[in-house]
């Protein structure tokens, strides 16, 4: 007959054990089987009249009843714990999160370290040097004598005490090799300023120098170098061509354009409807240079670029005023975190 | 530069459209800028029907017309009383375009009738002589369509770019030669069998005293000259290539100028006293006054063209007013020299002077064209200007041209480029710019006399490389040995600065190097002030660009202003660049420094934060942190002593006892006369000094095990007087050697009620530790009531 109220009682435990809803529930439901005066702890102290074989069989079943259930009762009342959790209504996640301030490098500076990163990665050491400059280093070095018409090529400021603002970045070339022996491969990234000011042009912008003197460096290195860096810059489907062109201190000289970002090579207003938008003059180190800096050009050959830093970041960014690198608004600046 | 194509067509066989041309001579080297149509730069010059004509009494010679260009009607004044009639259809020039004759069109009113535009004869709208007649269009002519699409006229114009080394390309003829070269197609140079060479004995005399100044000097004398308007065709072709017409002398000087590039002059044979022309240096202090009606003086380094007594040209650059060619002029002298580059170029400097032919002569002409041109010249004036005498050709020539011999070598080509061309390839490349002779393992080459540029062998690899087609010439990586250096330690040290001030949340910015002296003196620096001795520019674009920075505030205070005015309302931004200072030597001083500025509010007014104006521990703070990353231990001594600043909210920066910067608020004067109605903060820091101190302080950097056992805290508060800073509590703190001392630091500062007035309420925290235990609480209390006894005391605090 226990047995029977076993029988029946598991079925009953199981059936309400089932029903547990919430924790209110299941603290009933452990009072009514497991407490101390639960039904199962009832029925566990009723088995001391019977024969010894019985106790043992039914104690066994009812103490395993117990375990069976307290173990199912902590998994019921993690569950319903979790849950729990979830009951709020939830908050108006419609309003907007807490906003931090969060800075910006100057879009110059971004593109000035891309364009170091790209040539460090192809062994070209960053070096810089003064804004202010001398005739000597930033023409007659450079073989662009006083006589010379490519001087007008670039409007130069002049200090009062005959000194100038360097127009290119080029002296680098120069003060470098003055200062080390071949081979070197560098790149000058700075300030440089002409006299002139419009959409287009600014009285100060910026320019990357790059040099590379070796024992036979050659014009097909120098196309491969700038392809390099037109792809890297401008994605690895930018196509590029090279002009020749003239600038006293390379020969023979070029200016390399890369195909219009804007209209792909169709021709568009960005690009005055050639399909193509120039990126930088380059060529071969003019041997009146390597006799300035007295090397030796039986042994020593070289290239040597100049790119215009504004002149990239607006064709990357789509830029079509380069005063607003210079005036910061700050929304400008914001634009390129 | 600009090349007309049906001009050019007469020395080239072009075979290609103008576009296909342009792309030709720019992947050749030679850069088009734009293809130009002259006739549609000239604007709205339509079809317009007559509607009506009215004969106001009032109006004498003129006409009013009743005009519909299909969509609206105009009324337009003419002269031509006798040629309009309803229903003609003529060509009308809108306001605001041009005619051919330069002239602007406007609405013009005579009485009270206006005219909105004017009727073209044939002359101006640039299609033919007549200047008298109406252009009149085809009855079928669409009304309101430009009357160059109606007549099937266009013209294109070659805008070209010539780079200063190919002064052989500032010519119709020199651009055809050039695409000859570059295509091969059919090359009609001009035909000078014909021309008229010998003539009468020149009646004067030449004489070149500068033979450096002067290399070659010919001239020849017309009597009995008409100077007259030139014929429509000339006329034209000056216009296409952007020259206004004067005379047919002058014309034709400029025609021959922009087909052979050979610039000539003439002179007014009456006015050459005792027919004598001189090529000397001037005499310092002569004066000449010029065509473009400035008298200017003359040093000895100018060359002029004089006669027997007085300087009538500037040689190269431009004529004498009165020795000039006039309409009363009946007898000429027309000169055709080759002078030294060098000096055209100084002399045109020196007086800032840009002419057609100055421009021609700084870039070398071809001495083999000196002659040439005036033959070319005499050909024309004959036909135009109708001269009685012809005299003969006066050549002073007394160091003929030799042109350079330049050897290329096969090997150096082939290592220059990194790449071989075929020898067959090289010498027919060559063969078309100067005279080739195959030698041992390379070529003798002699350039063409035009070529002025080609010198040595580089300039022959150029071209080579150049007419063979620089996209031929493979790309390759170069082959060198590494030769790695360390990086510049100051480059990592401004990037790193960069990037913690990035993390802070600040914007950086550029500004220019030049500022405005001005603002200098709206810091109201000290007389003494260094940063007052600033570098001028001498050709500055503007004043408020005219001298070099020797601080980055002006430059940062303008930028708020910038912002503030275009609703910014909160800015945190950092400069880092360069300030210039003068030395001895020609070169400046330009240390590296940095600019920090705060204005305005710390955030945006939103649903969880008020607004909160930045104040200086905002500036403090973000300091702080700077130096704290940087690990250095700068001192912030308040108060800061310069003049810009609020005294009683500032600080100077020392490190290692020197000053490298400041930081503070900005005063409000200031800010009011840079026209800013904010409040800003403002810290500047020399970069270079900072950097240096860090290299020679340099400490290994060795990082701390985290703590085993834990922590534990004691707050002191108390009131005391308002007067005593917290700084002098901790360094008393520090004077008494704490046991187990961690930190200390003031967590709570109150004042006003129920604070007694000038007494303030402060909290100080007490962190403790032990490195091998846990504190016990009961020693922890000992030592923290030692140390509030003695804060009481000495402070004369009293507990709250």
């Amino acid at each position: 007959m226990i047995s029977e109220e076993i029988e029946k009682l598991k079925k009953e435990v199981w059936e309400n054990f089932e029903k547990i809803q919430d924790l209110s529930h299941l603290e009933n439901f452990r009072v009514k089987y497991l407490g101390k005066k639960g039904k199962i702890t009832f029925l566990l102290k009723s088995l001391k009249d019977l024969s010894l074989e019985e106790k043992r069989r039914l104690g066994k079943e009812l103490n395993e009843l117990r375990d069976q259930l307290e173990r199912k009762l902590k998994i019921k009342e993690r569950e319903i714990l979790f849950k729990e959790e979830d009951k709020d209504l939830g908050l108006d996640l419609t309003l907007p999160g807490r906003s931090f301030s969060v800075g910006t490098l100057h879009p110059l500076s971004q593109v000035i370290g891309e364009l170091c990163d790209i040539f460090s990665r192809l062994g070209f050491e960053i070096v810089t040097g003064p804004e202010i400059e001398t005739e000597y280093y930033n023409f007659t070095a450079l073989n662009i004598p006083d006589w010379h018409p490519a001087r007008d090529m670039q409007a130069t400021f002049y200090l009062k005490n005959g000194a100038l603002l360097r127009t290119h970045t080029s002296p680098m070339q120069i003060r470098t090799m003055l200062e080390r022996k071949p081979p070197l491969r560098i790149i000058a990234p700075g300030k440089v300023y002409r006299c002139d000011a419009d959409v287009r042009h600014s009285p100060m912008f910026h320019q990357l120098e790059g040099l590379m003197v070796d024992k036979d460096v050659s014009f097909a290195d120098l196309k491969g170098v700038l392809t390099y860096f037109a792809k890297e810059t401008f994605g690895k489907k930018t196509r590029v061509r090279f002009r020749p062109s003239y600038f006293p201190f390379t020969e023979p000289s070029l200016e390399m354009d890369i195909e219009c970002v804007i209209c792909k090579g169709k021709g568009c207003r960005v690009c005055g409807e050639a399909g193509w938008l120039e990126i930088l003059g380059a060529g071969m180190v003019h041997p009146e240079v390597f006799n300035a800096v007295n090397y030796d050009t039986e042994t020593w050959q070289g290239f040597a670029f100049g790119l215009g830093i504004e002149r990239i970041t607006m064709i990357k960014y789509g830029i079509d005023d380069i005063r607003m690198f210079f005036e910061n608004h700050l929304s400008f600046l914001q634009s390129f975190k | 530069m600009k090349v007309p194509i049906s001009w050019l067509s007469e020395f080239i066989e072009l075979k290609e459209s103008p576009e296909r041309i342009a792309e030709i001579l720019t992947i050749g080297g030679v850069e088009v800028e734009a293809i130009e149509n002259p006739y549609e730069n000239l604007g709205d010059l339509i079809a317009v029907k007559i509607l009506e004509v009215y004969e106001p009494e009032d109006l004498k010679d003129l006409v009013l017309c009743k005009v519909t260009d299909g969509k609206e009607t105009y009324t337009v004044l003419t002269t031509a009383k006798k040629q309009v009639k309803p229903n003609l259809i003529v060509g009308l020039a809108k306001p605001e375009s041009f005619t051919f004759s330069g002239e602007k069109v406007e609405v013009k009113a005579v009485k009270k009738f206006k005219s909105y535009g004017m009727f073209l004869s044939p002359y101006e709208a640039g299609l033919g002589e007549e200047k008298e007649k109406l252009l009149v269009l085809p009855e079928n002519a669409p009304l309101g369509e430009s009357i160059y699409k109606i007549l099937g006229i266009s013209e294109k114009v070659l805008d070209l770019a010539i780079t200063p080394n190919r002064g052989d390309l500032l010519s119709i003829l020199g651009v055809a030669r050039e695409i000859h070269t570059l295509t091969s197609w059919e090359f009609n140079p001009p035909n000078f069998e014909n021309a008229i060479k010998t003539g009468e004995k020149f009646p004067g005399k030449i004489e070149i005293l500068d033979k450096d100044g002067c290399f070659r000097y010919a001239g020849r004398f017309f009597g009995n000259i008409k100077v007259k308007e030139s014929p429509f065709y000339i006329q034209k072709r000056l216009w296409l290539c952007g020259l206004r017409p004067i005379n047919n002398i002058v014309d034709i000087t400029n025609y021959v100028l922009l087909e052979l590039g050979q610039p000539l002059h003439a002179f007014d044979w009456e006015k050459i006293e005792d027919k004598t022309i001189l090529i000397r240096k001037a005499y310092p202090g002569e004066k000449l006054l010029m065509l473009d009606g400035v008298e200017r003086t003359f040093t000895e380094e100018d060359l002029v063209i004089a006669d027997a007594k007085k300087p009538m040209v500037l040689a190269g650059i431009m004529g004498g007013e009165e020795s000039g060619v006039s309409e009363n002029t009946k007898n000429i002298f027309l000169e055709s020299a080759w002078f030294n580059q060098k000096r055209i170029r100084k002399s045109s400097q020196r007086h800032r002077i840009t002419t057609e032919s100055s421009y021609r002569f700084e870039r070398n002409i071809d001495p083999e064209g000196v002659v040439l041109g005036l033959l070319r010249a005499s050909e024309l004036i004959s036909k135009i200007a109708e001269p009685e005498i012809l005299s003969e050709i006066v050549d002073v020539y007394p160091k003929h041209f030799i042109p350079p011999q330049i050897s290329l070598f096969n090997q150096k080509l082939t290592k220059y480029l990194g790449f071989s061309i075929p020898s067959e390839e090289v010498e027919k490349i060559l063969k078309k710019i100067g005279q080739v002779r195959r030698s041992g393992y390379g070529f003798q080459f002699i350039p063409f006399s035009y070529r002025q540029d080609l010198r040595i062998p580089e300039d022959l690899v150029e071209e080579v490389a150049r007419i063979y087609g620089y996209d031929k010439i493979p790309s390759s990586f170069p082959r060198s040995t590494l030769h790695c250096q360390s990086p510049s330690k100051i480059l990592i040290f401004e990037k790193k600065l960069k990037d913690i001030l990035k993390s802070l949340g600040f914007s950086e910015v550029i500004t220019y190097s030049f500022i405005d002296p001005k603002t200098l003196e709206k810091l109201n620096l000290e007389k003494n002030d260094p940063r007052l001795n600033f570098i001028e520019l001498a050709n500055p674009l503007s004043s408020n660009q005219s001298i070099m920075r020797t601080t980055l505030i002006p430059g940062l205070i303008e930028t708020a202003c910038f912002n503030f005015f275009r609703e910014v309302n909160s800015l945190k931004i950092f400069e880092i660049g360069k300030i210039f200072l003068p030395t001895e030597d020609l070169l400046a001083k330009e240390p590296l420094y940095l600019g920090i500025l705060l204005m305005g509010n710390t955030n945006k007014e939103t649903w969880y934060e008020n607004l909160r104006k930045f104040d200086i521990y905002d500036l403090k703070g973000y300091l702080a942190s700077l130096f704290e990353i940087l690990k250095v231990n700068v001192d912030f001594k308040p108060y800061s002593s310069e003049t810009f600043l609020k005294r009683g909210v500032s600080f100077d920066l020392y490190l290692d006892g020197e000053k490298i910067g400041f930081a503070g608020e900005m005063k409000n004067l200031v800010l009011k006369e840079f026209d800013l109605k904010t409040c800003v903060f403002i810290a500047e820091i020399n970069l270079q000094s900072l950097f240096e101190k860090i290299e020679t302080l340099e400490k290994e950097f060795i990082v701390k095990k985290p703590p085993k056992y834990p922590s534990t805290f004691r707050d002191v508060t108390c009131i005391i007087k308002k007067q005593i800073k917290i700084k002098e509590i901790l360094d008393f703190v520090k004077t008494l050697s704490i046991p187990y001392l961690e930190a200390v630091d003031c967590i709570k500062i109150y004042e006003g009620s129920p604070i007694p007035e000038g007494e303030k309420s402060i909290t100080i925290r007490f962190w403790y530790r032990a490195e091998d235990r846990t504190l016990k609480d009961k020693e922890v209390n000992e030592i923290q009531d030692s140390v509030a006894k003695k804060i009481f005391e000495r402070f004369s605090a009293k507990p709250r």
